[in-house]
C-alpha cells in the first residue's frame, strides 16, 4: 500500500483537524520537535487501518484528548494494487467505519461498519484481532513494515504474515490445509513425548510405560518362578541321588554282613584249633622232658666216670713229679748265693772311682777359678777408666756457658721479630734524601735523629722520621716532609718488645752473636754426647752389678782357690792338666760300672732260676691237692647216679622208647599248626573290624534314609506349589505384555518418526526460505557496520537471532552486540523483509524515530541504503532531527509544526 | 482286542506363543481328555493306552493332576499309562500324587515287566529321566508268551531328524521284539511305520490336541483293532482335538486384497475355537489401512487368539494419491521421506529407530491423521 494522506482530529494532542499529506511515493520525512504529535499520527494511522471501530476499553479511551469528551477520528487515503481507497474511522461515542474506493475520480463507499473493518484488513493482509485493539501480531504486513517509536526490534511474526513472506519467497511451508494436520502430528507426539522429546512419565505417561512396568514386574515373578521350578528339579534330583546312595549303602551293608558272618565262623574254628594246639604242645613238652631227662642222666654218668679216672691219673702223676723238683731247688739256691757274693765284691771298687773323679773336679775348679779371677780384675780396671772419662766430660760441660736448643730457638724467634719490626719501621719512615751541590749543614728538627748534620757537596744525605721530617737547611731554608700517621707507633712497640725479650734471653750467656751462640750450643751438645757414651760404657761393664758386688765375687773365687791349694799345694807351682785328669776319672768310672753290671746279671739269672723252680714245685703241690679233692668229690656222685641199679644198655633201651614218643607228639603238634597256618591274619581282629564296618554302614544307611525322607518331604512341598504351572502363567503374561509393548512401541516410534521427519522438513524449508532474507539483511548490515559482525542468522519467524563473526567459530547472541548495532541489525532485517513483501507492490514503510544510537558515520550509510530502498518502498520517517536526513536525495520533508500551525489558522 | 492309543497330552503346557490365550489352550487340553474317554466308549475299546507325556512337566499344579486322574477315572475301561520324558518317573513326579491310588481303573506302569491286559500281554517301557540314549524297548522279551503282544513306549523312532534323539527306538522295533503292535508317544503328529509286508505294527498317535501353529496331523487318537495274535492291526485315526491352530499367509498385491482377506476370515467356522496366526506381506495402499484396522478388530473380537504380523507390509509405490493430495510443503516432503525410509533398499543413513517397519507404520499414521484432519 501507498499512503496518500492522513487526517486526524480529537486524537490525543491533536484536537483540531490536521491533515498531513500528500506523501511522496518515495521518501517522506515528517519532522517536528518532541511531543508535537508525530507518534500520535503514527498511532492514528495503524488504528485507523487495523483496529475495529467498535473497540473499547482503557487503551482506546487513552487516545481521547485529555480533559475532553471528544470522539477520536481519522481519515486515511491510500492506494493498494492500483486502487485508491479512503477509510474514515471514528471511535468511542462516534464509532464508525467507512471504506471508500476512488472510482472515476471520486471516492465512493465500498463498505461500512464491521464490513469496512474486514475489507480493510483483507486489503492489508492482516488478521482480525480477537477483542479490543489490534496487537502487532494482528498487523499483517505492517508487523514488518511499520516500526513504532522504540519498537524497531522484530520479535516474532504472525502465521499469516509468515505465510505471505514464504509465498513471496516462492516456498510452501504450511498452509491452512496443512496446519490441522501438523497440529494433529504435534498432538499425537505430545500424547507420548514431552516437548523436549522424552517419553512421558508420571500420570500422563502413555500405556507403554505402564506395560513396561508390568513387564518388569513379570520378569521378577518369572525369575522367582524359574527359581522355584529349578529348586523342584534339583530337589527331585537330590532325592534320586540320596535314594541311589541309600540303596548302595544297604547293598554294601548286606555284603559286609555276609562277610562278617563268615568271619565269625572262621573265628570259632580258629579258636578250636588253637585250643587243641595248646593241649598237644603240652604233651610234646612232657615227652621232650622225659627224653631229655634220661638222655642227660646217661651222659652225666659217662662224664662222671671219665672225670674220676682222669683225676686218679693226675694224683699218680703228680706224686711222681714232686721229688726231682725239690732237688733242683736246692741246686739253684746255692748258685744264687754265689752270684750275690761276687757282686758285693765288685761293688767295693767304688771308692777308687770317687777319688779319680774328685781329683778331676778339683783340677777343673782350680783352673776355672784362676781364669775367672783374672777376668774380674781386668773388668774392674776398665770400669775405673770409663768412670774417670765420664767425670771429666761432665765437668767440661758444666763449665761451658751455651744455650740449649730451646733457648736458641727462642733467641732466633726474638731476633726475627725484632728485625722484621725494624724493616717495617724503616719502610714506614719518611725518607728525605738530599744531595747538596756544595757543603752545608742541616738542623734536623723532627726525625728519627735530631740535631745538626753536615752536608757534603755531591754526597747524598738521608733524614728519616715519622710522622714527619722537619729540617732546617742552614742557609737554604726549612724542609718539611710528612706522611701517613699511626702505624709507626705500633711497629716501634713490637720492636721494643722483641728487643726486651732478646735481652732476657742473652743475659746469662757470654756472647750476643747468634753464630757464636750456635757454635757454643754445638760444643755443649758434643760434650753431652760423649758423657752419655761413657756412662753407657760403664753400665755395660757393670752389667747391672755394682763395683762392690764384683769385688765380693772376686773374694769368693779367691777363697775357693785357697782351699784347693791347701789340699794340692803342688798346683801352686805346677798347675794340673784338667783334661787328662777328667779323662782318667771318666775311664775309672766306666770300668767300675761294667764290672758291677756283669755281676748283677749273673746274680739275677741265678735268682730267677731259683724262683722258677720253687714256683713249679708249688704248682705241682697245688695240682696234686686239687686232683685228690676231685677224686673225693666224683666218687660219691657217680654212686648217686648209678644208684638205680640199671645197666647202661637198659638205660639206652628206655631212651629209645622216649625218643619215639617225643617224635609222635611233635607230629601231632605240626598237624595242628598246618591247620592254623591258613589263617594269615588274626580272624578275631578281622571279625572285629568287620563288625565295626557293619555298624558304621548301617548307621550311614539310617542317616541316608532320614535325609532322603526329609528331601522327599521338600519335593512334595515344592511339587504341591505347581512350579511349572506358575512359570507357564508368568511366561504367557510376559509374552502377552511383550506383544502389547511391541505394538505400542511400533505406534509410538512411528508417531515420533512422523513428528521428527515433519520437523526436519520444516527446518529445511524454513532454512531455504530464510536464506535469501538472511543474505539480503547480512549484505545491508555489512554495508552499514562493515564485515566485523559477519553473517546474520534469523529464526523460523525471521527474527534476528545471532551473528556469526568472521573471526569466530561460534555465533554471538544479539544481547552481546552494542545498542547501535542492535538497531542496525533490526533495520536491515526489516528492510530485507520489506523487499520481499514489496515484490508485487510498493509498500509503505514507517520508521518512527528509529536509530537513536547510530553514529553519524554509520547513519550516512543508512541514508544511502534508505535511498536505494525508496526505489521500491514508500518511506515515512518520523523524526525530531530532520537535519540528519537533509542529504537524502528526493526526500519530501513535512514540517508537522508548520502543518499544525496552518491547520489552526 | 481293541484299544485306544493316545499320547502326549502335555497337560499344563505353557503357551507363551499365544500370550493371553494360554489358559484357554490349557483348559481345552483337559476337555480333550474327557472327549477321548467318550471316544473310547463310543468305539467300545477293551482298554486305553497312553504312551507318555500326559503332563507337560512334573512341576504342574497338583490340581491339574487331580483333574486328569478324575477325567481318566471316568473311563469304563482300564487306562494303562507310562511316564514320558516330560513327566518322567522321578522323585516328586506327578505319579506320586494320591489321585492315582483312587483312580482304580488307571494303571500307572512304573516297572519294565509284562502285565496282562484283556486279550494279551502289555510290555510297558516307563521313562525314568528326561533324556536317555537307551532304547526303551530293549528289555522286551516276548518268547514263551501267549496272546497278543502289545508294546507301550515313549521315544524317537530312528530316522526322525533330530540332533540328539532321546530314547531311540529302532524302526523295526515291533518286529524285533515280536510285538503285534507297538504304541508310541513323544512326537505330536500321527505317524505309522510299515514293515516289509506293508502292514503297520508301530505308530505314533500324536497329541490329541495340537500344541502350536504349523503342527501337522495332530488332534487325533488311534483306535487299534487286532483280531488275533499275528494278525495285522487295523488302525483308525479319530479326531478329538477341538482347537484349530490356523496359519494364514497373504501377500498383498493390490487394492481389494485386504477386503478378500477380511471376508475369508469372517467366513471361518468356530472362530472362538480357532487360534489364528495371520502373516501379511506385500504392498499396502493407503486407502487400505482402514481395512487392515478392521481386520484387526474382527480377529481380536472373534478369535480365541490372533496374531497379525504386518511388519513386512510396505506402502504401495504407485500409491501417490494421498501423498499428492497432501498440502505442498512440509507435509508432502515428510511423506516422501517416510516413503523412502519404508523402502528396505533405502541406502542413506537412517535416523535412529527409523526401520522400514517403523517408517511404513509412520506412513499409516500420517495417512490416518490426514484423513482425520479433513473437514
Amino acid at each position: 500500500m501507498i499512503l496518500r494522506s492522513i487526517t486526524v482530529r480529537n486524537w490525543r494532542c491533536l484536537v483540531e483537524p490536521v491533515k498531513v499529506g500528500p506523501f511522496s511515493e518515495r521518501v517522506n520525512v515528517l519532522h517536528a520537535p518532541n511531543s508535537t504529535g508525530k507518534s500520535t499520527l503514527f498511532e492514528a494511522l495503524h488504528r485507523g487501518l487495523l483496529d475495529g471501530h467498535r473497540v473499547s476499553g482503557r487503551e482506546v479511551e487513552a487516545i481521547r484528548p485529555w480533559g475532553r469528551s471528544l470522539s477520536p477520528k481519522v481519515m486515511i487515503e491510500f492506494a493498494s494494487e492500483g486502487t485508491e481507497y479512503r477509510v474514515t474511522k471514528g471511535f468511542l461515542e462516534a464509532a464508525e467505519a467507512v471504506l471508500e474506493r476512488k472510482e472515476n475520480g471520486r471516492f465512493r463507499r465500498v463498505a461500512e461498519g464491521d464490513a469496512a473493518d474486514g475489507q480493510i484488513r483483507a486489503i492489508l493482509g492482516s488478521s482480525p484481532p480477537g477483542r479490543g485493539l489490534a496487537r502487532p501480531e494482528n498487523w499483517g504486513l505492517a508487523q514488518v513494515l511499520w516500526a513504532g517509536q522504540g519498537n524497531l526490534a522484530i520479535t516474532s511474526l504472525s502465521g499469516d504474515l509468515l505465510t505471505d513472506i514464504h509465498a513471496s519467497l516462492g516456498a510452501q511451508v504450511s498452509g491452512p490445509r496443512a496446519a490441522p494436520i501438523e497440529e494433529r502430528i504435534e498432538a499425537a507426539y505430545l500424547q507420548f513425548f514431552t516437548p523436549g522429546g522424552k517419553l512421558k512419565t508420571g500420570k500422563d505417561a502413555p500405556e507403554l510405560v505402564r506395560l513396561r512396568k508390568r513387564l518388569d514386574a513379570a520378569h521378577q515373578k518369572h525369575a522367582a518362578a524359574l527359581e522355584q521350578q529349578r529348586g523342584f528339579e534339583e530337589a527331585a534330583r537330590r532325592v534320586e541321588d540320596l535314594e541311589a546312595r541309600r540303596r548302595q549303602t544297604t547293598r554294601d551293608a548286606e555284603e559286609i554282613s555276609k562277610t562278617f558272618k563268615a568271619a565269625q565262623a572262621e573265628v570259632e574254628r580258629y579258636r578250636t584249633l588253637s585250643s587243641e594246639k595248646k593241649e598237644r604242645s603240652e604233651q610234646l613238652k612232657a615227652a621232650e622232658a622225659q627224653y631229655n631227662g634220661l638222655s642227660e642222666r646217661i651222659e652225666t654218668i659217662k662224664i662222671a666216670r671219665k672225670e674220676l679216672a682222669g683225676a686218679q691219673e693226675d694224683v699218680r702223676r703228680l706224686e711222681r713229679d714232686l721229688p726231682p723238683r725239690t732237688r733242683e731247688i736246692e741246686n739253684r739256691d746255692k748258685e744264687a748265693a754265689e752270684a750275690k757274693a761276687a757282686l758285693e765284691n765288685v761293688r767295693k771298687g767304688r771308692l777308687g772311682v770317687d777319688r779319680a773323679e774328685g781329683l778331676a773336679e778339683d783340677a777343673r775348679s782350680f783352673l776355672e777359678g784362676r781364669k775367672r779371677l783374672s777376668d774380674i780384675d781386668d773388668r774392674l780396671k776398665r770400669i775405673a777408666a770409663a768412670q774417670r772419662e765420664l767425670t771429666l766430660n761432665k765437668k767440661k760441660r758444666a763449665e761451658l756457658l751455651a744455650p740449649d736448643s730451646k733457648a736458641l730457638k727462642a733467641i732466633r724467634k726474638a731476633l726475627k721479630e725484632r728485625d722484621e719490626a725494624q724493616i717495617r719501621i724503616d719502610a714506614a719512615l719518611i725518607t728525605l734524601e738530599i744531595v747538596p751541590e756544595k757543603r752545608g749543614a742541616l738542623m734536623i728538627i723532627s726525625g728519627e735523629k735530631t740535631g745538626e748534620v753536615a752536608l757534603r757537596a755531591g754526597k747524598s744525605a738521608q733524614v728519616k722520621g715519622a710522622p714527619e721530617v722537619v729540617i732546617d737547611w742552614l742557609g737554604a731554608g726549612r724542609l718539611r716532609a710528612s706522611g701517613p700517621t699511626g702505624e709507626i707507633d705500633q711497629l716501634r712497640q713490637v720492636h721494643h718488645k722483641a728487643n726486651r725479650r732478646l735481652k732476657q734471653l742473652l743475659e746469662p750467656l757470654s756472647t750476643t752473636e747468634l753464630e757464636e751462640l750456635e757454635a757454643l750450643s754445638e760444643r755443649a751438645k758434643e760434650l753431652e754426647r760423649k758423657a752419655a757414651e761413657m756412662e753407657t760404657q760403664v753400665n755395660t761393664l757393670l752389667s747391672g752389678l755394682s763395683v762392690e758386688e764384683i769385688q765380693q765375687e772376686r773374694a769368693l773365687i779367691g777363697g775357693t782357690l785357697e782351699k784347693i791349694l791347701e789340699q794340692r799345694p803342688d798346683w801352686e807351682e805346677s798347675p794340673p792338666d784338667g783334661e787328662v785328669l777328667r779323662r782318667q776319672g771318666a775311664e775309672t768310672k766306666r770300668s767300675f760300672i761294667s764290672a758291677v753290671e756283669a755281676a748283677e746279671a749273673r746274680r739275677d739269672k741265678a735268682q730267677e732260676g731259683l724262683t722258677v723252680t720253687v714256683k713249679q714245685r708249688t704248682e705241682l703241690e697245688t695240682q696234686l691237692k686239687d686232683a685228690k679233692k676231685q677224686v673225693k668229690r666224683l666218687e660219691p656222685r657217680l654212686a648217686d647216679l648209678t644208684q638205680d641199679g640199671k645197666a647202661d644198655e637198659q638205660r639206652q633201651k628206655e631212651l629209645k622208647k622216649l625218643s619215639l614218643a617225643w617224635n609222635a607228639a611233635r607230629a601231632s603238634v605240626e598237624e595242628i599248626e598246618d591247620k592254623l597256618s591258613v589263617f594269615t591274619e588274626d580272624p578275631v581282629g578281622i571279625a572285629s573290624k568287620l563288625e565295626m564296618q557293619l555298624q558304621a554302614i548301617e548307621k550311614r544307611a539310617t542317616e541316608l534314609l532320614k535325609e532322603e525322607e526329609r528331601e522327599r518331604g521338600r519335593v512334595d512341598e515344592l511339587s504341591a506349589q505347581g512350579p511349572y504351572s506358575s512359570l507357564a502363567n508368568v511366561e504367557e503374561e510376559m509374552a502377552e505384555l511383550q506383544r502389547q509393548i511391541d505394538d505400542q512401541e511400533l505406534r509410538i516410534e512411528a508417531i515420533r518418526l512422523v513428528h521428527d521427519v515433519a520437523k526436519q522438513s520444516r527446518s529445511e524449508v524454513l532454512a531455504s526460505v530464510a536464506g535469501p532474507v538472511e543474505a539480503s539483511s547480512t549484505r545491508m548490515l555489512q554495508r552499514i557496520a562493515g564485515g566485523r559482525l559477519g553473517r546474520l542468522q534469523l529464526g523460523e519467524s525471521f527474527e534476528p537471532l545471532r551473528v556469526l563473526p568472521e573471526i569466530s567459530d561460534s555465533s554471538v547472541p544479539l544481547e552481546y552486540v552494542s545498542g547501535g548495532e542492535h538497531e542496525q541489525i533490526h533495520l536491515a532485517t526489516r528492510l530485507a523483509l520489506a523487499d520481499v513483501l514489496s515484490k508485487d507492490e510498493r509498500q509503505l514503510v514507517v520508521l518512527d524515530d528509529v536509530l537513536p544510537y547510530t553514529d553519524t558515520g554509520r547513519f550516512a550509510r543508512v541514508i544511502r541504503i534508505l535511498e536505494e530502498a525508496a526505489q521500491r518502498l514508500q518511506l515515512l520517517i518520523l523524526t525530531c532531527h530532520p537535519e540528519r536526513y537533509r542529504g537524502m536525495e528526493q526526500a519530501h520533508f513535512l514540517d508537522l509544526e508548520a502543518i499544525l500551525r496552518a491547520s489552526s489558522e | 482286542m481293541k484299544f485306544l492309543h493316545t499320547a502326549d497330552w502335555q497337560i499344563g503346557m505353557k503357551a507363551a506363543h499365544v500370550g493371553g490365550a494360554g489358559e484357554r489352550v490349557r483348559e481345552e487340553r483337559l476337555n480333550t481328555v474327557l472327549r477321548l474317554v467318550d471316544v473310547a466308549a463310543e468305539y467300545n475299546v477293551d482298554f486305553m493306552l497312553v504312551a507318555g507325556d500326559v503332563f507337560e512337566d512334573n512341576g504342574v499344579a497338583r490340581v491339574l493332576v487331580q483333574r486328569v486322574a478324575d477325567a481318566m477315572a471316568r473311563s469304563q475301561v482300564s487306562v494303562f499309562v507310562i511316564p514320558g520324558n516330560h513327566d518322567p518317573l522321578i522323585p516328586g513326579s506327578v505319579w506320586e500324587h494320591p489321585a492315582w491310588r483312587s483312580a482304580v481303573n488307571v494303571k500307572v506302569l512304573k516297572l519294565e515287566e509284562p502285565i496282562e491286559v484283556p486279550g494279551g500281554v502289555l510290555y510297558p517301557c516307563p521313562v525314568r529321566e528326561k533324556r536317555c540314549d537307551r532304547d526303551p524297548t530293549a528289555w522286551i522279551n516276548t518268547s514263551e508268551q501267549e496272546g497278543i503282544r502289545i508294546g507301550l513306549a515313549h521315544g524317537t523312532v530312528e530316522g526322525i531328524h533330530v540332533e540328539e534323539p532321546d530314547y531311540p527306538i529302532p524302526r523295526d522295533a515291533a518286529a524285533r521284539r515280536s510285538l503285534d503292535y507297538l504304541a508310541l508317544g513323544h512326537w505330536h503328529s500321527v505317524t505309522t511305520y510299515e514293515v516289509s509286508d506293508g502292514s503297520v505294527r508301530m505308530a505314533y498317535s500324536g497329541t490329541p490336541e495340537p500344541t502350536k501353529f504349523g503342527e501337522r496331523d495332530s488332534g487325533k487318537v488311534l483306535i487299534v483293532d487286532i483280531r488275533r495274535k499275528g494278525e495285522v492291526p487295523v488302525i483308525t485315526p479319530v479326531q478329538v482335538g477341538d482347537l484349530e491352530w490356523l496359519v494364514i499367509e497373504r501377500d498383498l498385491r493390490g487394492l481389494g486384497d485386504l477386503v478378500c482377506l477380511r471376508e475369508e476370515l469372517e467366513s471361518i467356522d468356530r472362530p472362538d475355537s480357532t487360534l489364528l496366526e495371520l502373516k501379511i506381506t506385500g504392498l499396502l495402499a493407503a486407502e487400505d489401512t482402514d481395512e487392515l484396522a478392521r481386520i484387526r478388530e474382527i480377529v481380536d473380537a472373534r478369535f480365541a487368539f490372533a496374531r497379525i504380523d504386518s511388519s513386512k507390509v510396505k506402502p504401495l509405490p504407485e500409491d501417490e494419491n494421498w501423498v499428492a493430495n497432501l498440502p505442498a510443503g512440509i507435509l508432502r516432503e515428510a511423506a516422501a521421506r517416510l516413503r523412502a525410509l519404508a523402502d528396505t533398499s533405502f541406502a542413506e543413513e537412517r535416523p535412529e529407530g527409523a526401520s522400514p517397519e517403523v517408517a511404513a507404520r509412520a506412513l499409516v499414521e500420517l495417512h490416518a491423521m490426514t484423513v482425520e484432519a479433513q473437514p
